[in-house]
């Protein structure tokens, strides 16, 4: 199972990572998880000799969220993922592929989460 | 420097590292999986389980008409289909093939099962020897 | 003086698979680098949320073709921790053992990539040639010289016979004998080390914060090597990381290097110790949970990240791979550095793109 999760909010994000940064904690990476209640957990994932600390963020679906990358370099192209594929928005990227990073110009929209798609019966002519 | 040296001059005069296609071709090891050649019609009690547990779907089975067919082009050659036959009736062969022109799909027919008719006395009759049809039809 | 840009396309003939930089460039020297990916996207994570969970092994397994076992053996891995399935001794030497074949085939890989970047093709074809001998000895023991496909949630598939087992020892033998024979032209040859030494260095500090994995952080002196902390039969093994100081890319070539001789002896004590029993713990039901696991593949550390809710399909499946974990030290190390330099920094890192980008 998944040990050490803390839960955290939007407004102590910036906080919680430098503490880690602080700390000597090496950025592993994040993940994102849709639930069937349509809210998106985010997990920040860091490591220090061998031991994995994990931070839990629970959000709706069309919030911004502060970019952690300006502590962590490398949380950039994670970011970007994320955004492209889940529609999540971080505010502030160091570098910022705007929609380009791994999906081509043809693809759907944030094809990682769930769609509804309301089918409408036509009347009989 | 003139450690390659020693090297080079050796390939010079020793014979190549590699085969000459087509007109040696190489010899494949027992265990190779190669690819899925067919299964025995009579053996094969068209159960579906090798259907289910495919995991690309190559596989159709049909239970009425006795059909069993692989598209071999969508096959990963995983051999879970061999594991996992109750019959042990699906045959993987690795020699060498060239290559094709038209994709191909392998279709193996069995007989129809024979009628159960109840005799009301001593003798059963005897079913008739099954006639196995293997097709490999080119789609 | 005006900058001019250059595109290193997404095709270039040192490059094992499609990356584009955009390399902002004045006169010689490289200003400024911006990576861009995104041409081999495949959508598996996708993918793994429709299909069985049994049949997402071979599904990621095809994740990579260099480093595929260990794909594999990070999601049985998974699986069997969320449902608390142990497998037998036997089996976990077994996944040991092609473990370190694959590391072998990935790292000769690699090395022959190297000298083929700097324009040294006889050694690249010394250095395939032994490669094609472990390729044999998957195809002998496991049927295939790629996709082995011989892990399962539980154990695995296939065993060694004795006789197989004495064609595992042989085979590498010959492959350390090959090794040593080349070794010295790695090393030691003046044209190599001019291409080599000094480019590219990337301290110790800014291997740490950027993130880097794998032999690229243990050629500049962080000692992180995840066979240490002993999951399948690693902690019945002796096992010392390779770690050089230095941070340029001759000590990455020589991590590697000495990797594989590592691999070798990891190899011959496995088979040494190897237990007989059963080779497959049988199970039933479906998986409810999460869990993460780590391990180290020929690149680096793999997180997968593995959610379950109890029907036959998982919720989620997350990969982070070590490409993506070392694509930062590019933005790095590329500013500053001459254009002819650019095609041996960006093998450095070891690219494997399809894995980046699954």
């Amino acid at each position: 199972m998944l040990g050490n999760v803390t839960e955290i909010s939007i407004d102590t994000i910036i906080n919680q990572v430098h503490q880690k940064k602080d700390e000597g904690y090496r950025f592993v990476s994040m993940t994102t998880i849709e639930n069937p209640d349509l809210t998106i957990d985010l997990y920040y994932h860091f490591d220090r000799e061998y031991q994995m600390e994990n931070l839990k963020l629970t959000v709706d679906k069309a919030l911004e969220l502060p970019s952690i990358s300006k502590i962590f370099l490398a949380a950039v192209f994670v970011e970007n993922e994320i955004q492209e594929l889940f529609g999540v928005n971080f505010d502030g990227k160091v570098i910022n592929y705007g929609g380009h990073f791994i999906l081509s110009d043809a693809d759907l929209e944030n094809p990682m989460c769930r769609k509804q798609i309301v089918i409408e019966q036509m009347e009989d002519n | 420097m003139f450690d390659m040296i020693g090297n080079i001059v050796k390939n010079l005069f020793s014979k190549p590292a590699t085969r000459n296609y087509p007109f040696a071709i190489r010899k494949v090891p027992e265990n190779a999986r190669g690819h899925i050649s067919g299964i025995d019609p009579e053996a094969c009690i068209y159960c579906g389980i090798c259907q289910r547990k495919c995991p690309s779907d190559a596989i159709v089975v049909d239970k009425v008409n006795r059909t069993w067919e692989i598209e071999t082009y969508r096959c990963i050659v995983c051999s879970e289909c061999v594991t996992v036959c109750p019959k042990q009736c699906i045959y993987m062969d690795a020699k060498h093939l060239t290559s094709s022109t038209k994709q191909d799909r392998i279709l193996c027919k069995g007989s129809p099962k024979p009628e159960k008719v109840a005799a009301p006395k001593a003798e059963t009759p005897k079913p008739e020897t099954p006639v196995a049809e293997t097709v490999s039809a080119n789609a | 003086m005006g900058k001019t840009i250059i595109p290193f396309g997404p095709q270039h003939p040192v490059l094992p698979e499609p990356l584009q930089l955009k390399l902002v460039m004045r006169d010689e020297k490289v200003l400024e680098a911006i990576p861009s990916i995104g041409y081999v996207h495949r959508g598996l994570e996708k993918l793994a949320e429709q299909k069985d969970f049994m049949k997402n092994i071979y599904l990621v397994e095809r994740v990579c073709g260099i480093c595929s076992n260990m794909h594999a053996l990070s999601y049985c891995m998974a699986i069997e921790e969320i449902m608390q399935i142990e497998i037998p001794d036997r089996a976990r030497f077994l996944r040991v053992i092609w473990a370190e074949l694959h590391r072998i085939h990935s790292h000769l890989l690699w090395l022959g990539l190297l000298a083929d970047s700097f324009g040294f093709e006889s050694l690249f074809m010394q250095v395939w040639k032994s490669r094609e001998k472990i390729m044999d000895i998957l195809e002998k023991t496991a049927g295939h010289r790629i996709f082995i496909s011989t892990n399962t949630v539980g154990g695995t598939h296939k065993d060694l016979t004795k006789e197989q087992q004495k064609d595992v020892l042989a085979t590498v033998a010959s492959v350390w004998d090959d090794m040593k024979a080349v070794e010295k032209v790695f090393l030691n040859d003046y044209t190599v080390q001019h291409r080599l030494k000094g480019v590219g260095v990337l301290p110790k500090e800014i291997a740490y914060e950027l993130g880097t994995v794998g032999p690229m952080a243990r050629a500049s002196g962080i000692v992180f090597d995840h066979r240490t902390r002993g999951y399948a039969a690693y902690g019945d093994l002796e096992f010392e990381p390779v770690v050089e100081t230095d941070g340029d890319s001759w000590a990455r070539t020589k991590v590697r290097l000495f990797e594989v001789y590592q691999s070798v002896r990891l190899i011959r004590e496995a088979i040494g110790k190897l237990p007989d029993g059963e080779i497959f713990t049988p199970f039933k039901g479906f998986p409810d949970g999460e869990a993460v696991v780590r391990l180290e593949q020929p690149r680096g550390e793999v997180m997968y990240y593995v959610r379950a809710n109890g029907t036959k399909m998982l919720d989620r499946l997350r990969i982070r791979t070590p490409t993506f974990a070392n694509l930062p030290s590019l933005l790095h190390m590329l500013p500053g550095s001459s254009l002819a330099d650019v095609p041996v920094l960006i093998l450095t890192i070891d690219p494997c793109i399809s894995c980046t980008e699954r």
